[in-house]
């Protein structure tokens, strides 16, 4: 029955990322619930997500996972419940508060800004840290080429990091999907976020691609230190990546713990398997 | 010397980040600069400056304007006209009021009272879109002129409704408008003021606020989720295009036509402005020169194209032409090139760039 889920583990022992202990605590939501009109989206959902940690939600279709990252990043404002962020509680706020305070994200359907090059979009990850007025980028020289330059050495840096020198200068709309998909990682770290949401970064790639941004995933979780809390359809991913697991469906939340736990819960094997009559 | 940028490297990042990064780009700018401003001069007719560079000068400040909201930030605007009307008509009033001013001082002032205008006929662009928006500044069109002609004071009270420039030095006794201003110091002054406005809306357009622009524009979704703020993003961009816009428009009053009315700037303008960008290509400051230059200069060509190859036709036969054979042509480009004339010079730099090697 468990194939699905418990394949890539081996049942008997502990997974290896469960080694890794995170005590801080930089986002916890409590209690969301969330309607459109009549339908429930996330009822009483509550989790954390510790610094530091590759944070996995997961479901089935339909389960409220990116509903759950749009109340996070401020696109969604819950009916009920309070989300807290570095120890404070979050008022109701726009997304780009969100984006001033430190999370990242990227989406389920490539929203890259398709008219610009691949440079242009990771520079707008930049935007928040630029300062120079309106009258200086009107002239361009003097402070504002400074802080142009600057900008475009860090943004150099991660273009390095996640290997798309090679396509700085193209427009993204010629580049293929899995290409696209990197960009747009690379545009939430230019940010340099502190949390980082990544919706289904590996959607529709094959398993090279697949490989690669995984490597990308773990590689940003290990050198920048970012948190991230990734959403993710592929089990094989999210079992070999992830610290911790949180299950939702229906909007609500059946299971939460270290992958191994959750690959074992019966709640989540009847949820993605259908249950016997 | 072939066009291509092959073989020159970038050995830093301002260089790479230059506005004209390209070796042979740079030539050719300084090329025309020197044509304009010193071979033209003293071969071009009376005729030719007057009617046809000066308002192609005139048109290419609104539509780099217009290409910065609609082309950049991706708001359509349908209020060209308006704000055309609001620069000549706050310059009229600055430098009546007040003749010791600078005529620079004046454009400049009449561009930022026209801002501040576009800023709020701009607000409705935060709650909706697209054709709808569109409809919205088609009230300020409508308004606006609608003031200018109701009002008497905007024309100092002249019965014909009309303004008319008054003599302006741009320094001793070189005047560029009144009956003392000749086609060639216009002309001049025209090249030089549009040359610093167009390197001013380039900077800006490959500066941070540039790029706020084009993400609201291409995906205003994730724009916020990177921290722009649409109001900002949308409502600066309104200012921004208002203030070329409301410069052309005083342009347009002071040097090219030197009197004029409101209804000079009726919604047909607008749409003249709007086609320009269309096919010079949206979002490229190169396009907006390109797209003037198609809509001043073709129905000249066409109505002289038949008497250079000897054919006699009537005057109404003529016009009647010009205008179904300009309709044609803009649907002809508009197919064939959707993007405008400023794709077809990137498609062709990337040729060159190959040629004659086919990969």
């Amino acid at each position: 029955m468990s194939e699905i889920l418990a394949d890539p583990l081996p049942l008997d022992g502990d997974a290896p990322e469960a080694a890794r202990v995170f005590d801080e605590v930089l986002l916890s939501v409590d209690n969301i619930t969330l309607t459109f009109g009549g339908v429930t989206a996330l009822s009483n959902i509550g989790f954390d997500i510790r610094k530091g940690e590759i944070r996995a939600i997961i479901g089935p279709n339909g389960a409220g996972k990116t509903s759950m990252l749009n109340v996070i990043n401020g696109f969604y404002h819950p009916q009920q419940g309070k989300i807290t962020f570095k120890g404070e509680e979050r008022r109701r706020m726009r997304p780009h508060n969100a984006a001033k305070q430190g999370i990242a994200r990227t989406f389920q359907n490539v929203a890259l800004f398709k008219g610009m090059t691949t440079l242009d979009n990771v520079m707008t990850g930049r935007l928040l840290k630029m300062k120079t007025n309106m009258f200086w980028q009107a002239i361009y020289w003097g402070p504002n080429q400074r802080e142009e330059i600057k900008h475009r050495e860090f943004c150099e840096h991660i273009i390095d990091f996640l290997e798309i020198q090679a396509i700085r200068k193209t427009p993204v709309g010629r580049l293929p999907y899995g290409m696209q998909k990197r960009v747009e990682l690379a545009r939430a770290l230019a940010m340099e976020p502190e949390l980082l949401l990544l919706d289904e970064p590996m959607a529709g790639m094959n398993i090279e691609e697949k490989e690669d941004m995984s490597r990308f995933i773990l590689d940003v979780n290990d050198q920048f230190g970012t948190t991230i809390a990734l959403i993710e359809h592929d089990m094989s991913v999210v079992m070999d990546l992830s610290d911790r697991v949180v299950v939702l469906d229906y909007g609500r939340k059946l299971a939460d713990g270290t992958p191994a736990a959750v690959s074992r819960d019966q709640k989540v094997i009847d949820a993605y398997l259908g249950v016997g009559h | 010397m072939l066009y291509r940028e092959a073989g020159q490297f970038k050995s830093s990042y301002a260089s790479d980040q230059a506005i004209f990064p390209i070796r042979q780009d740079k030539i050719g700018i300084a090329l025309i600069l020197v044509v304009a401003l010193l071979v033209v001069p003293f071969v071009a007719s009376n005729y030719v400056l007057n009617s046809i560079l000066v308002p192609f000068l005139v048109f290419s400040t609104a539509a780099i304007g217009l290409n910065i909201v609609t082309g950049y930030c991706g708001q359509v605007s349908l209020g060209t006209g308006g704000f055309m009307a609001c620069g000549a008509f706050f310059a009229f009033k600055l430098t009546t009021a007040f003749p010791d001013i600078h005529i620079i001082l004046i454009f400049l002032l009449a561009g930022f009272g026209t801002a501040l205008v576009g800023i709020v006929f701009g607000l409705p662009s935060l709650r909706i879109k697209g054709f709808y928006l569109a409809i919205a500044t088609l009230a300020a069109q409508f308004f606006l002129i609608w003031m200018f002609t109701q009002n008497p004071w905007w024309t100092n009270y002249n019965p014909a409704g009309v303004i008319t420039a008054p003599p302006r030095a741009l320094f001793g006794d070189f005047y560029i408008t009144g009956v003392r201003a000749t086609p060639v110091g216009k002309y001049l002054f025209l090249v030089c003021f549009v040359t610093i406005l167009a390197l001013v809306a380039k900077n800006l357009v490959r500066s941070a606020l540039g790029r706020a622009w084009m993400a609201i524009r291409d995906m205003d979704i994730a724009a916020e989720i990177m921290g722009i703020r649409p109001m900002m993003a949308k409502l600066s961009a309104f200012a921004v295009s208002s203030f070329f816009i409301g410069i052309s428009g005083a342009l347009w009053a002071f040097i090219y036509t030197a009197s004029v009315e409101a209804l000079a700037f009726e919604v047909t303008r607008s749409f003249q402005v709007l086609f320009m960008i269309i096919i010079g290509g949206l979002g490229s400051i190169l396009g907006s020169f390109l797209g003037a230059a198609f809509i001043v200069l073709l129905p000249i060509l066409l109505n002289s194209a038949p008497a250079m190859v000897g054919i006699r036709m009537s005057t109404e036969l003529l016009t009647h032409l010009e205008f179904m054979i300009f309709g044609a042509l803009i649907v002809f480009f508009l197919i064939v090139e959707p993007q405008g004339l400023a794709r077809l010079w990137q498609i062709g730099k990337e040729k060159l760039r190959r040629w004659p090697f086919p990969y």
